[in-house]
């Protein structure tokens, strides 16, 4: 028995991942927070000037900020659009990067010329000045701009990625088999294609929605994302500032849901990319 | 300086791999360990050696000269690696480093080795001039045929001067000039009084080099003595069908001496043409199959023959020709088996659903399956599984129901057993051979074995 046979039958399977258990748990935790907090907290717009910076306390278990709003409420709606937009991203640029990719790596030529040169012309630009660049073109504060913006950045990862996995998988005995017994273009994605890219695709998929959410607070941060009065995680943590000395616990939330889902996604990565 | 192991057991958990009470190895006289694949041979070799992986444990004793070793102790024969003891590793091509010229890489196992030594190179291509690749020396390993990597291989492992040289499969994947070669300079060792232990299944090889054979079969040894006896006159059963194996002394009812007449055109090409980047593999070639025709391509690694049988199927682009193709040879009817069969289905999908796809197209039931499995000897829950989780023999005999399936005019089988051991590529062989037998089908065959393309083909082109 060759001795690469035997190290493949004795070789173990990776167990279950614990870490991929926590984060999962971690992220359904933040989802919740976010679907659920905004309808049970008080409206996050409500003004209350006689409750200026109070710490947190039974009713407000976040505390109050310089209008008096909850914090917690304020928190949860952040939380909410900061998801919701980085998932409908993600979603964008991970159809529109797996279509171009798997397209280029299958008809070659210039179709694979034309989508190469777009997506060098995207990777040569840095990705935050491209949402600037939509940004500037829409109303201030747009979520629209913000939305095309992330994704356009995104996809380029997405296609560089699947369009080099697709060519290997294009290229590859089993496929050429799947070819000479006319199997058809549905078996090749379905039985070749989606088995190989899955794993790929789930890992960027949750660097993807990370990078949204942190270049979302980022322009939040310097006041060129979403506009107040809106409540956004980067916003939040740049409007807190001036009360740094009177209410140090403000932005403590937005960055620890900053720093959580952070941490859950990486966590989510595929372990096993390569079988 | 003679060897000497006693007691060699080498388990996994409570399942035993190798259980061997004895094994001696003279100066001069070479030791070939012969079996099927999974019968330990490979096991024994790295448990003398040293370098089983950790999940295995070995116990025994080892004599080296005048030296004794516990094997159930890992490290204490570090020491003797490349000085006295080296082990030349299945598939050379894969085992070079691909990004070190040839030179320098035998080199680094000279005595007193230094990055900045001038003698370990030339040391290295005085080696290389005793192995017959005196130019080689700047080349990249990737530039080299199998024949040139395997004596590039061979140069490394002995010029460190080791006395006790362990081969595992040498010859595989190799052609017939090539083993000969190599068994030329595998002689010239032991005639320096070297020790030499050779794990093959390649008999002619085993034949070639003399001295001791053991045969091995489910972890044991069935039969030993010298090579002249056990191979020509075996007493041993299993012995007796390892021998039977061999492609010259087949006998199997879809043998046939002459191809049948009368047939019409299946695939004709004529001038056909291409060239790599090192220079032209075939000009002008004109060839025919007819239908039900078996015809054999042979040649050395790296003549062409699988581009020429691509060629044919339209899987690779010519620099020049044209392939015709008759009436029988419409869409789905050309089928191809690989050398390697796991890399020709799904890799992530079970084997079921695999040839699911392929039986739901083609219009073929489960009971037509499941029938050609068992002639095949295949139980059909082995379609559960994935393709990395078959051996290879079954997996290829597998790939044989899934290309008649759509009842080919023409299978064209590349190198598809030049993997596999002796009986297993007489089982698969016969498998494949049954099939197109009773389909009627025309074989293209792509082998470097030229007594394979003798019991098969009814023609011979040679590369």
């Amino acid at each position: 028995m060759s001795m690469l046979m035997l190290e493949q039958t004795l070789g173990s399977r990776p167990q279950r991942s614990w870490t991929r258990v926590a984060a999962v748990g971690g992220l359904v935790l933040i989802a919740a927070f976010a679907l659920v907090g905004p309808l049970v907290l008080p409206d996050p717009a409500s003004q209350d000037l006689a409750r200026y910076l109070q710490p947190p306390s039974l009713s407000d278990p976040l505390g109050t900020d310089d209008y008096g709003r909850s914090v917690a409420s304020r928190v949860a709606h952040a939380t909410r659009v900061s998801l919701l937009l980085a998932l409908v991203c993600v979603a964008t640029a991970l159809v529109l990067g797996c279509v171009a990719g798997v397209a280029s790596a299958w008809f070659g030529g210039w179709v694979d010329a034309l989508l190469r040169s777009v997506s060098e012309a995207f990777v040569a630009v840095p990705a935050l000045l491209v949402v600037l660049l939509v940004s500037a073109l829409a109303a201030p504060g747009s979520m629209v701009a913000l939305y095309v913006g992330l994704a356009l950045v995104q996809w380029v990862e997405f296609f560089r990625v699947v369009r080099a996995r697709s060519a290997l998988v294009l290229g590859s005995p089993a496929v050429e088999a799947a070819g000479l017994l006319q199997l058809g273009w549905t078996h090749v994605v379905r039985r070749h294609l989606w088995p190989a890219l899955r794993p790929l695709l789930v890992t960027l998929a949750s660097l993807g929605t990370v990078t949204s959410i942190l270049a979302m607070s980022t322009l939040g941060f310097v006041k060129v994302g979403l506009q107040p009065p809106r409540a956004e995680l980067g916003l939040m943590i740049t409007e807190s500032f001036p009360f740094y000395d009177a209410a140090p616990w403000m932005p403590l939330a937005p960055v620890g849901v900053l720093f959580l889902l952070t941490v859950c996604l990486l966590g989510l990565r595929s372990p096993e990319e390569g079988r | 300086m003679n060897l000497k192991a006693t007691g060699v057991v080498v388990r996994t958990g409570s399942l035993v791999l190798a259980d061997v009470p004895e094994v001696r190895i003279e100066a001069g006289r070479a030791l070939s360990i012969v079996g099927e694949s999974g019968s330990g041979k490979s096991v024994l070799a790295h448990a003398l050696m040293g370098t089983l992986p950790p999940e295995l444990a070995a116990i025994g004793s080892l004599t080296i000269g005048d030296e004794s070793f516990d094997l159930a102790d890992r490290d204490g024969r570090r020491k003797l690696w490349g000085r006295e003891v080296a082990l030349l590793p299945q598939e050379p091509a894969l085992a070079l480093d691909p990004t070190m010229r040839v030179r320098a890489q035998v080199a680094e196992g000279a005595p007193g080795w230094s990055p900045r030594s001038v003698s370990a190179p030339r040391a290295a291509d005085h080696r290389l001039g005793q192995v017959g690749l005196a130019d080689a020396g700047g080349a990249y390993p990737h530039t080299l045929s199998g024949g040139m990597a395997q004596r590039v291989a061979y140069a490394a492992a002995t010029i460190g001067g080791a006395r006790l040289l362990i081969l595992d499969e040498p010859s595989k994947g190799l052609d017939l000039a090539s083993v000969d070669q190599l068994a030329d300079l595998l002689l010239s060792h032991l005639d320096e009084g070297g020790l030499l232990l050779t794990i093959t299944h390649d008999l002619r090889l085993a034949r070639r080099l003399g001295g001791e054979v053991m045969v091995m079969r489910e972890a044991a040894v069935v039969e030993s003595g010298p090579a002249e006896e056990v191979l020509t006159t075996p007493t041993g059963d299993y012995t007796r069908r390892l021998l039977a194996a061999e492609p010259s002394r087949w006998d199997h009812p879809w043998m046939r001496s002459q191809a049948p007449d009368g047939s019409e055109l299946l695939v004709g090409a004529s001038g056909l043409a291409k060239a790599y980047a090192h220079g032209p593999v075939f000009e002008g070639l004109d060839l025919e199959i007819r239908t039900g025709e078996r015809v054999a391509i042979t040649g050395p690694s790296g003549a062409g023959k699988t581009t020429l049988g691509n060629a044919l199927l339209g899987l690779t682009r010519l620099d020049a020709g044209s392939v015709t193709y008759g009436e029988g040879a419409g869409r789905g009817r050309l089928q191809k088996l690989y050398q390697d069969p796991a890399l020709s289905f799904p890799q992530q999908v079970s084997l079921e659903k695999a040839l699911g796809d392929v039986m739901r197209r083609h219009g073929v039931g489960e009971v037509e399956v499941r029938a050609s499995l068992e002639r095949l000897g295949l139980p059909y829950e082995i379609l559960r599984r994935r393709p990395g989780q078959v051996s290879g023999g079954e997996l290829q005999r597998i790939a044989v129901v899934r290309a008649m399936l759509p009842r080919p005019a023409l299978v064209f089988a590349d190198e598809a057993t030049s993997r596999l051991d002796l009986v297993t590529q007489e089982q698969t062989v016969d498998a494949l051979m049954s099939e197109i037998a009773e389909s009627g089908a025309a074989l293209l065959l792509v082998t470097h074995d030229t007594d394979l393309s003798a019991a098969v083909a009814d023609r011979e082109i040679a590369l």
